[in-house]
């Protein structure tokens, strides 16, 4: 439980610590809250650790034109307690809540759970559900990939050497859609099992939208198009929640088995969706 | 941990069963591999770095080929170890020819030791299909490449 | 003279709040790693990744060569200390000579190769990683009916059967009471291998003075005394130049009941160097170095006529020892023999341990020791019989108990079951859920498709452990209590409390016995130089064997205060009330400030008294104690998932007299935690090659407080005969009754699928698997 030595930067503006990281060879921390115990285990040896804890305004959570902007440092807390979360994306404020425990939900962050990308992490079934976007800076580049494209392979995420996340974009959801984030959290880690997101929208009792994000089933979180698509063309729950995991590649471990792991997404997804299902208006 | 798979690579049975023993396209294709080092007949030297988010390691291993059934089938064996602990697979191999190219069909068992076994659990059986799949990716990187400049002139 | 202040009352039975809780809750009490000594060394231990392997050789020169490292030692250098000790003996026992450091192979994952020593521990940590070690791997066994099986590796390669002991115990007529059944119902049940998991993971920090040919040595240990004498054994130095000192243990439940190589491997590294040095353990090696519990096979076979009578009961138990004998590795499972009748009356019982070595860890004491092992084996039969007879699992339990009126009530097993009144807290909790009306409910449940499931344990254990004859190294304790000459009182206690609340429980003993305050009374416990010799903490026996040790000396004393009071009142007899000695004839009295000041001040002795007011007991136990309960769980099981939820938690437990009802409360939650810890979560699982797969809490499901139930618990007080306290011991109960408690209740729910048995833990994945074979 002791890590090597490294060196320990905290820079005081995004500037600073744009130029620090653009040398490739260091690790970004945020909430340290996944690299801290990989350090402690020696699982993890950065030589120089470059904490963006101390960038101002880097945890910033505020709403225009429709979308909602994350800090890459805005803590889990943060994000479950935040009104403008709550009142304009309340599907990632659920799925916040369900991360860890009160101490892990203090410290860790938005910005350094998706850049580590655990495949059974809470946010990615979220933000795929959501159609979020992420805002990916470095001492010369600016751009923003789509959620979709940002989580590539189990802790493989499309931010290349020198990039930090800045920032989360959630288009706001509608205020009459319902929502849902359903998860199994493993006795022993908290990590999901199994956890799903589903969005609805309805008109005239007919189902005109369906999002579904899935994480923990599969090597990295999925969206759930065929189930979308069965949903927006009238089919019921369980034929989507059926379809969830169909053609993925599922995970495996002590606690549950693939096929048990598939079992789970369909029972999970059908509650999700159904709970989702009436919260929508 | 039991592995199978299989992989379409797009080079003909005899092609693919050269690839998959040539040292320097192996040692292109694992994962890792900095150094591939001839130590006997059909055995390597193999010093890797394992990076995976904030994970690394280095391993110091050996690759070794046995049980060869030109061009159908051979036996694959990679062994490394390192401070954070130790790995082993040992997989047959099948190559059937197929349309657009040969199919290999792998078959094995990865097991592995020290501190990945204790704390990564969880993500072994993940880690291991990424890892195989990027091996075959690659390989059928290096496949494409290799149809089109003759092997000669890469050596 | 002063006037007369009677204690209006007692402080035994009250709830009284541990006078230990302020220094830890605020972060003041000082454990092992808050140790800081002058010229302090840290030590970091080089160990195998693998379960088994040949050394085919060390270099330490890479880590010689890093700066602040100033020593490696690898295990030709301790080949003299040693070994490891296993004080359990068991005719025929095969014990492993228990090196601290591996000498030329390794037998499991997590063996000690190396330790090196550096003025800091990251510079110990980074120089471990440069220690090269060249391994030959060797095949390995991990599950104990593998290593039995012909042809297995052996883990010892001198014994390739990896049998290190076999033994049997039988009692009445097994044969007959098989011969004359009307059923027979047999069950394989596993008890899985747990890790004990306490907060605070083990540590050493040891002192040698060179010039004083002493050490000091700091463990986080249950039994400092045992602990001196047997490592001064294994250092080869004089017992009285060795203190062992235990600061703050954060928890054991067993798994500090031990010695280890660690603590050994310090002290010949202070002496070495002449310098102090401390190690901790971090929660990896906890998980791979400090001993597992449980790691049975059983196969039970229950002999009954068909109107519910048991007639005898047959086990095979396969113990998965590990790699090496700890201090009572082999003893734990003859633990559950002597149990395995529970609380029922039948006299014939045919027992069979075998002691396999695995590639593991070795097993050893882990909260209940034996006993959660065989009480989940015969509540569990019991069940699986009353199933077979269409019976009801209350109704069977009541039929079978030992009758009020047999105390002492000798069993199959040899013991003499000291007072019960078996029938009392199952009734008790069956009123308290109003088990008629749940019965009911359960079947309009099951009318609807709904898995719910009720189940029962009543529990027996054997505690106060225990009497001299039965234990490897002496099974009574000692107190010696102190009255200062100002009336402070210091209590010293050979047992060694880690959470048992013990400077509480002895506290209001003591007021109440002497009539002082309970803050002006201190208990002092876990330091060899200060303690008198005792033999420590574990098997329920602190209040039972401590606590009267304690009692007995108070009486010496109050003896001796009286006469004190005699002589200063100047007459032949005083009473003494409230603390204060008085004359009954003339109603004038003293103080006990003024006894104690003039026991010291000593001008006027009574005849042959000497000055002073110290006594010191030892006291011998003549029986163990039994304590006993009943727990009623009430399950609902997701028929979709398998996931299991606990709706009802009822323990009615009756551990004899109560002292502090609120650390009776801690110890029944506590223990009952750990218990659905076992019957849910909790699994340390090997791969075949010896791997340790759960090896950090990441994997290993320990119970969190959000997965707890309420907890209803209430007592039934039937006193024990065997010590003048009455009291009988709390430290397992919960634990005991727990898990097939609950593991009936799934059981139970399941039943309507033919479900007859699950073993533990029951993770989802099995229910759900059960479920769906139960449908098809």
């Amino acid at each position: 439980m002791i890590p090597q030595n490294f060196e320990y930067s905290a820079p005081a503006t995004l500037q600073e610590a744009l130029q620090l990281i653009s040398g490739g060879e260091c690790k970004v921390m945020a909430g340290g809250m996944s690299l801290i115990p990989l350090m402690k285990l020696r699982l993890a040896a950065p030589e120089h650790v470059v904490d963006l804890g101390r960038v101002p305004g880097l945890n910033s959570i505020s709403e225009s034109g429709g979308v909602v902007c994350i800090g890459a440092t805005a803590t889990h807390h943060d994000i479950e307690s935040s009104p403008v979360i709550r009142g304009r994306v309340p599907l990632l404020a659920e799925a916040a809540s369900h991360i860890g425990d009160v101490q892990v939900r203090n410290r860790g962050t938005l910005g350094g759970s998706i850049a580590h990308a655990d495949p059974a992490a809470d946010y990615p079934a979220s933000l795929l559900a959501l159609e979020a976007k992420v805002r990916l800076v470095s001492a010369n580049s600016d751009r923003t990939v789509e959620a979709a494209d940002f989580f590539l392979d189990p802790f493989t995420t499309a931010v290349e050497s020198g990039e930090i996340v800045l920032e989360v974009l959630v288009p706001i959801e509608e205020p009459r859609e319902g929502y849902r984030y359903e998860k199994v959290p493993h006795p022993a880690s908290g990590f999901a099992v199994v956890g799903v997101a589903a969005r609805i929208k309805k008109a005239g009792g007919k189902t005109t939208l369906a999002r579904i994000g899935v994480t923990g089933t599969g090597p990295r979180a999925f969206r759930a198009l065929a189930a979308e698509k069965l949903l927006e063309s009238g089919a019921d729950v369980a034929t989507a929640a059926a379809a969830v995991a169909e053609g993925q590649e599922t995970n495996a471990d002590l606690y549950a088995s693939a096929e048990y792991r598939r079992h789970l997404t369909r029972v999970w997804a059908a509650r999700a969706l159904t709970l989702a299902l009436s919260r929508a208006s | 941990m039991k592995v199978s798979g299989s992989y379409l690579i797009t080079v003909a049975q005899q092609r693919a069963y050269e690839l998959l023993q040539d040292p320097v396209v192996l040692g292109k294709a694992m994962p890792g591999c900095d150094t591939l080092e001839r130590v006997g007949e059909h055995e390597y030297r193999m010093k890797m770095k394992m990076v995976m988010a904030s994970i690394s390691g280095l391993f110091d291993g050996k690759v070794r080929i046995a049980d060869l059934q030109p061009h159908s089938s051979f036996r694959l064996i990679v062994e490394g170890s390192g401070k954070i602990g130790f790995m082993k697979g040992d997989g047959l191999l099948h190559l059937i020819p197929a349309e657009g190219g040969t199919n290999v069909q792998y078959e094995g068992n990865v097991e592995v030791g020290g501190t990945i076994a204790a704390v990564g659990q969880r993500l072994l059986d993940t880690t291991a299909r990424m890892m195989i799949k990027r091996f075959f990716e690659k390989l059928s990187a290096e496949a494409a490449v290799s149809a089109t400049s003759s092997p000669a002139a890469k050596i | 003279m002063a006037t007369i202040t009677s204690k209006p009352e007692t402080l035994v039975g009250k709830r009284i709040r541990r006078r230990e809780d302020p220094r830890l809750i605020t972060g003041t009490a000082t454990y092992l790693d808050d140790l800081k000594l002058p010229g302090m060394h840290h030590a970091c231990v080089v160990r195998s990744p693998h379960a088994a392997a040949r050394i085919k050789n060390i270099n330490v020169k890479p880590a010689l060569e890093l700066p602040g490292v100033v020593a490696v030692f690898t295990g030709a250098d301790v080949k003299e200390v040693g070994p490891v000790p296993c004080a359990a003996g068991l005719p025929g026992l095969r014990v492993p000579h228990h090196h601290i450091l591996a000498q030329d192979r390794v037998y499991l994952v997590g063996h000690p190769v190396a330790v090196v020593v550096a003025t800091d521990r990251y510079i110990a940590a980074d120089a471990a990683d440069l220690v090269e070690v060249d391994y030959q791997e060797l095949p390995a066994v991990a599950d104990p009916e593998k290593a039995l099986a012909p042809g297995a590796p052996a883990v010892h390669p001198q014994w390739p059967d990896n049998v290190a002991f076999t033994f049997h115990q039988e009692g009445g007529d097994t044969a007959k009471a098989f011969q004359d059944a009307e059923v027979v119902v047999k069950q394989r049940i596993t008890s899985q291998r747990l890790i004990p998991t306490a907060m605070e993971t083990r540590g050493v920090v040891a002192d040698w003075k060179a010039g004083e040919k002493s050490m000091t040595l700091w463990s986080s240990t249950q039994v400092p005394h045992l602990l001196r004498t047997l490592l001064a054994g294994m250092l080869g130095m004089p017992e009285n130049r060795l203190r062992v000192i235990t600061p703050e243990v954060g928890g054991a439940f067993g798994s500090k009941l031990n010695v280890y190589a660690e603590e050994a491997l310090m002290a010949f590294i202070s002496m070495r160097i002449g310098k102090p040095v401390k190690w901790v353990e971090s929660r990896r090696e906890n998980f791979l170095c400090t001993i597992h519990g449980r790691g049975h096979v059983d196969y039970f076979e229950l002999a009954a006529m068909r109107d519910g009578t048991i007639l005898g009961m047959k086990l095979k138990l396969i113990q998965d020892l590990g790699a090496f004998l700890q201090l009572l590795t082999p003893a734990i499972p003859t633990l559950s023999v002597l149990m395995m009748p529970g609380l029922y009356k039948f006299k014939n019982i045919s027992a069979d341990i075998v002691g396999a070595f695995t590639n593991c860890t070795p097993t050893d004491a882990y909260r209940g020791a034996g006993r959660p092992e065989a009480t989940h084996g015969i509540e569990r039969m019991v069940d699986i019989l009353a199933a077979e007879l269409k019976m009801d699992p209350a109704q069977i339990r009541l039929k079978n108990f030992v009758d009020n009126d047999a105390f002492p009530f000798v069993t199959a097993t040899g013991l003499a079951y000291d007072s019960g009144n078996y029938a009392l807290p199952l009734n008790t909790a069956l009123a308290e859920v109003d088990y008629a009306s749940l019965r009911r409910e359960q079947q309009q449940a099951r009318q609807q498709g709904k898995l719910m499931g009720v189940g029962i344990s009543a529990y027996g254990e054997i505690c106060a452990i225990g009497p001299s004859p039965a234990t490897p190294a002496g099974g009574w304790e000692s107190a010696t209590v102190k009255i200062e000459p100002s009336g402070k009182v210091t209590v010293l206690t050979g047992t060694s409390p880690h959470g048992q609340g013990e400077e509480t429980t002895f506290a209001q003993i003591t007021a109440d016995e002497l009539g002082v305050d309970i803050d002006d009374v201190l208990v002092i416990h876990g330091d060899t130089s200060i303690v008198q010799y005792g033999i420590g903490t574990f098997g329920s026996r602190n209040t039972a064997i401590g606590g009267t040790a304690l009692y007995y000396a108070l009486q010496e004393l109050k003896t001796k205060i009286k006469k004190f009071g005699a002589v200063l009142l100047d007459v032949d007899e005083v009473t003494l009330v409230g603390g204060v000695c008085v004359d009954e004839k003339s109603g004038r009295s003293v103080s006990f400030n003024q006894v104690a000041a003039a026991a010291y001040r000593a001008l006027k002795l009574p005849p042959n008294t000497e000055p002073g007011l110290v006594a010191t007991h030892f006291w011998e136990p003549p029986n163990f104690t039994f304590p006993f309960g009943a727990h009623i769980v009430v399950t609902d099981v997701d028929r979709e998932t398998g996931q299991v939820s606990v709706r009802r938690y009822v323990a009615v437990d009756d551990c004899g007299k109560i002292i502090n009802p609120l650390i009776v409360a801690g110890q029944v939650h506590g223990g009952v935690a750990q218990g659905l810890g076992q019957a849910l979560w909790e699994q340390a699982v090997y791969a075949d090659n010896g791997q340790l797969l759960s090896g950090e809490l990441t994997d290993y499901a320990l119970p969190r407080a959000h997965m707890m139930p309420w907890i209803e618990s209430s007592h039934t007080i039937t006193p024990s005969p065997v010590n003048p306290l009455g009291v009988k011991g709390v430290g397992e109960a919960g634990t005991i009754g727990c898990s097939p408690a609950v593991v009936n209740s799934v059981v139970d729910a399941l039943s309507p699928l033919g479900v007859r048995h699950i073993d533990m833990p029951l993770t989802p994945e099995k229910i759900w698997k059960l479920i769906q074979e139960g449908r098809a």
